[in-house]
């Protein structure tokens, strides 16, 4: 009888014993969940949880941790580096990782048939060869100084090929086999993502309070795109988790009970305007000089996001690797009076309608950006700096499916764009690559001692030669004035106050990155 | 009967034709190249260029037409851009939720736009009949988004009565009502309105016919009156509004499905649309006007049993 009653209590008190399960609320969903095909922020969000990189990015984006790889080491000539991979790292169906599915991760990524639009991100690659199960070589035709950072973006997953082929087209699509703290469980597009806990998970980087298992039991990503019912649903608890709150909200949000807002120190994603510098209206340095100097963005920063975000003068965050602190002092800043002194000295003559002109070209430069509230804020508001100097800023709104394919064009004067960035270099290979004109280099940027920096940046083979030649290339590209940076938004995620504080993360404005350390309070 | 049914749905074939054209065309107009949506906005010409050529996106309008029209009659409605699953199984997902939501607002405003109608009509004059008739008026006007807004701030937050995000489940579990609660309450809201002030002139037109007094003269009650020969020879018109009805009904769901999250045909249709994921656009279209032909149809059947004269 007493083993009856035991056994019975055991089993209500499993019964009653509730699964760890929560919400994140997100605005959009992703096209896809193969690393190799999207660069969607919403993808990177659920691979890092659902998949793991060789090497791993702490909080601080600087510090290079282990992943899958347990340690490292780069040949004298920076053109091979040698993994060396843990043992114990499984896929969620219970197969064994090994050096072959690195070999095949990596190729895939980088194979033309792919059309990968990342492949550049895993640098110049001669081979990648399995040495034994747990040894990759990877060997580069010319070194690659961010490769490492590269590899942490979820671009570099590790995937199963099995998985690829059985799947086919629908790799992504109707499921994934990572080896991530969390597994694919149920996607129905634009509504919501489920991923559960991977069990067997135990190989979180240290920088994880928990490296593994995961505390949640499953994860519920939900598509949520009215940022009103964002807001609502963590003050009412419907939700635990969102990243994706308006500014105007963020006072409310600290002070409703059961909500507490975390920010992080660091703002990895960057606003700015930048200029098509070979057209008439902005060919003229004085004119982009002008214009950095007429926009004040700290007042920006306070009237349009309630001081959130950090006024930017700097074309990526002064915290990011690789930025050259000698800019500290020359970045332009407010001072409207010394913008129309250059104007003057320039030749600019202010008509009498208000607006500048000379030798016959209006300066009224077209600017295109992307429709919703955020674009239309920041454009007018610039576009208001600018009547001030007599710089009629023509705006021109596109939704961001008609955008995309507008700022591929050379019609414009000006444009308006955001990006996430895990380095210096990232961000300049990216947009300063002459090659990489018209887009995304979309200021028509063509410089030849750019380049040649940028390579240099690219093959250093120390930390200082790196730091070196792309703080070269910032101080170039700030002197021109090709962008008039806006500011630099840091991660701040609305959490319950049910679940222990979490760290926000700046990787590819992932803000939870693998979700390790989401966990109830005890 | 049968008869009607089968000239209907040849009628039906040129409309549908109609939408499939119209919903191609639309969506060819608007600018918008979802080759390189699907790139990325870092991708470069070559990639974007590459994309659009595997997506026969290089094909003329008509070629790109004829190969949808020639799938469609085939049942393969494509795959979406976007998700890369097929648009057939992406429908097939959305429509439940849709006709849960379509069953759930009219299965409590029909029976009380009825009601409040026969009520207005039996007192007719009244304060209660203006009462009545000032609720329709506010259920005609009030833009839906916001009935949706105010819903989730009053039974949402400050109450904490309902939730008001996404789909609990099926709409026979608890949480699946639940959830379904106040999107059915906003879309029904707009609904009662019409319904209520429609009922309301046919009951009246219907009170003052000889029949009604022949049943008052040999003494039957008022309530038998009134329910068994008056409201049932008024529901004709109104049969026929609400078949018009739910038709625009389908257009409030768009709205509603985007508020609260509701994964049914209409926020698909939004998603796609905004997304230039032109054949799952196409399909959500067509599917809503095979909705809108559908609930035509069945207006129609319903006519005739409610009134044999009409078949003649």
């Amino acid at each position: 009888m007493r083993r009856l009653l035991t056994s019975t209590a055991i089993v209500l008190t499993a019964g009653l014993a509730q699964a760890a399960e929560i919400t994140i609320l997100r605005e959009v969903d992703s096209n896809n969940y193969d690393p190799h095909k999207t660069t969607s922020r919403a993808a990177s969000e659920v691979l890092f949880m659902m998949g793991d990189t060789l090497v791993s990015l702490a909080p601080d984006m600087q510090t290079i941790d282990t992943g899958v790889a347990e340690s490292w080491t780069m040949s004298e000539d920076g053109t091979i580096y040698t993994f060396k991979l843990r043992e114990d790292v499984q896929f969620c169906d219970g197969k064994k990782m090994t050096a072959e599915d690195v070999v095949y991760s990596v190729n895939r990524w980088i194979d033309p048939e792919t059309k990968s639009p990342v492949a550049w991100r895993a640098g110049e690659v001669e081979s990648v060869t399995a040495i034994d199960d747990y040894t990759v070589e990877y060997k580069l035709t010319a070194p690659f100084s961010e490769l490492l950072y590269q590899l942490t973006q979820s671009f570099g997953t590790i995937i199963d090929k099995d998985n690829v082929e059985a799947l086919g087209e629908d790799f992504g699509i109707t499921g994934f086999n990572g080896t991530g703290p969390f597994c694919w469980a149920e996607w129905t597009p634009r509504d919501k993502m489920v991923i559960t806990k991977h069990e067997a998970y135990a190989w979180g980087a240290g920088f994880h309070v928990n490296t593994g298992p995961a505390s949640m039991d499953s994860i519920t990503w939900q598509i949520v795109p009215e940022e009103n019912t964002r807001t609502v649903g963590v003050i009412t608890g419907q939700t635990q988790v969102t990243q994706y709150v308006p500014y105007i909200a963020l006072e409310q949000l600290k002070a409703s009970p059961g909500v507490e807002v975390v920010q992080s120190d660091l703002a990895f994603w960057t606003y700015y305007m930048g200029f098509k510098i070979d057209k008439e209206t902005v060919s003229d340095p004085a004119v982009r000089r002008a214009v950095n100097l007429a926009v004040d963005q700290e007042a920006m920063s306070e009237d349009l996001f309630f001081g959130a975000v950090k006024p930017a003068y700097s074309y990526v965050s002064q915290e990011a690797l690789d930025w050259n602190v000698g800019l500290d002092d020359k970045l332009l800043t407010y001072d409207p009076a010394k913008a129309n002194q250059i104007l003057d000295e320039a030749g600019w003559v202010m008509g009498d309608d208000g607006v500048r002109s000379k030798d016959g070209v209006r300066l009224a430069p077209v600017a295109y950006v992307f429709a919703g509230s955020t674009w239309a804020k920041i454009s007018e508001s610039v576009q208001a700096y600018l009547r001030e100097i007599g710089v009629d800023m023509q705006i021109q709104a596109f939704d961001a499916t008609v955008a995309w394919g507008k700022l591929a064009t050379q019609e414009f004067d000006m444009y308006g764009m955001s990006f996430p960035y895990v380095s210096s270099g990232d961000a300049l290979n990216l947009y300063f690559r002459s090659q990489n004109a018209p887009s995304p280099n979309r200021m028509n940027w063509i410089d030849d001692k750019t380049d040649a920096l940028l390579l240099a940046g690219a093959t250093a083979t120390t930390d200082t030669d790196r730091a070196q030649a792309y703080g070269e290339v910032l101080e170039l590209v700030h002197d021109a004035a090709v962008w008039l940076p806006l500011y630099h938004e840091p991660m701040v995620i609305a959490q319950s106050t049910e679940l222990e504080t979490v760290v926000p993360h700046n990787i590819y404005g992932a803000g939870l990155y693998k979700g390790l350390d989401l966990k109830f309070k005890e | 009967m049968i008869d009607q049914i089968l000239k209907r749905l040849l009628i039906s074939i040129p409309v549908l034709f109609g939408v499939l054209l119209l919903g191609f065309g639309l969506l060819i107009l608007v600018p918008g190249d979802p080759a390189i949506v699907m790139a990325g906005p870092t991708a470069t010409p070559e990639v974007v260029a590459a994309i659009r050529e595997e997506m026969g996106l290089d094909d003329p309008v008509l070629v790109q037409f004829g190969k949808y029209l020639g799938r469609v009659l085939q049942g393969d409605l494509g795959r979406s851009l976007i998700s890369n699953k097929t648009v057939v199984s992406e429908l097939a997902a959305a429509i439940g939720p849709t006709a849960e939501l379509m069953f759930a607002c009219l299965i409590w405003s029909v029976p009380l736009g009825i009601g409040l109608g026969t009520l207005a009509a039996v007192w007719r004059g009244s304060i209660l009949d203006r009462a009545i008739m000032a609720i329709s008026v506010a259920g005609v006007s009030l833009p839906i988004f916001f009935i949706c807004l105010m819903m989730i701030q009053f039974l949402g937050v400050q109450w904490r009565l309902l939730p008001f995000i996404g789909r609990g489940g099926p709409l026979w579990t608890i949480d699946g009502l639940r959830h379904i609660a106040l999107p059915a309450l906003s879309l029904g809201a707009i609904f009662i309105g019409p319904v209520a002030r429609i009922t309301r002139s046919s009951v009246l037109e219907v009170l003052k016919l000889d029949h009604v007094r022949t049943a008052r003269a040999k003494g039957l009650s008022e309530r038998r009156v009134i329910l068994g020969h008056g409201l049932r020879n008024a529901l004709i018109p109104v049969v026929t509004l609400i078949g018009l009805q739910v038709g625009y009904l389908l257009g409030g769901a768009v709205v509603t499905e985007s508020i609260f999250s509701f994964p049914g045909i209409g926020r698909l249709a939004v998603g796609a649309i905004l997304s230039s994921d032109f054949p799952l656009a196409q399909g959500t279209i067509l599917i809503l006007a095979v909705g809108f032909i559908l609930i035509n149809m069945i207006v129609d059947i319903l006519y005739v049993l409610l009134d044999p004269r009409v078949q003649a």
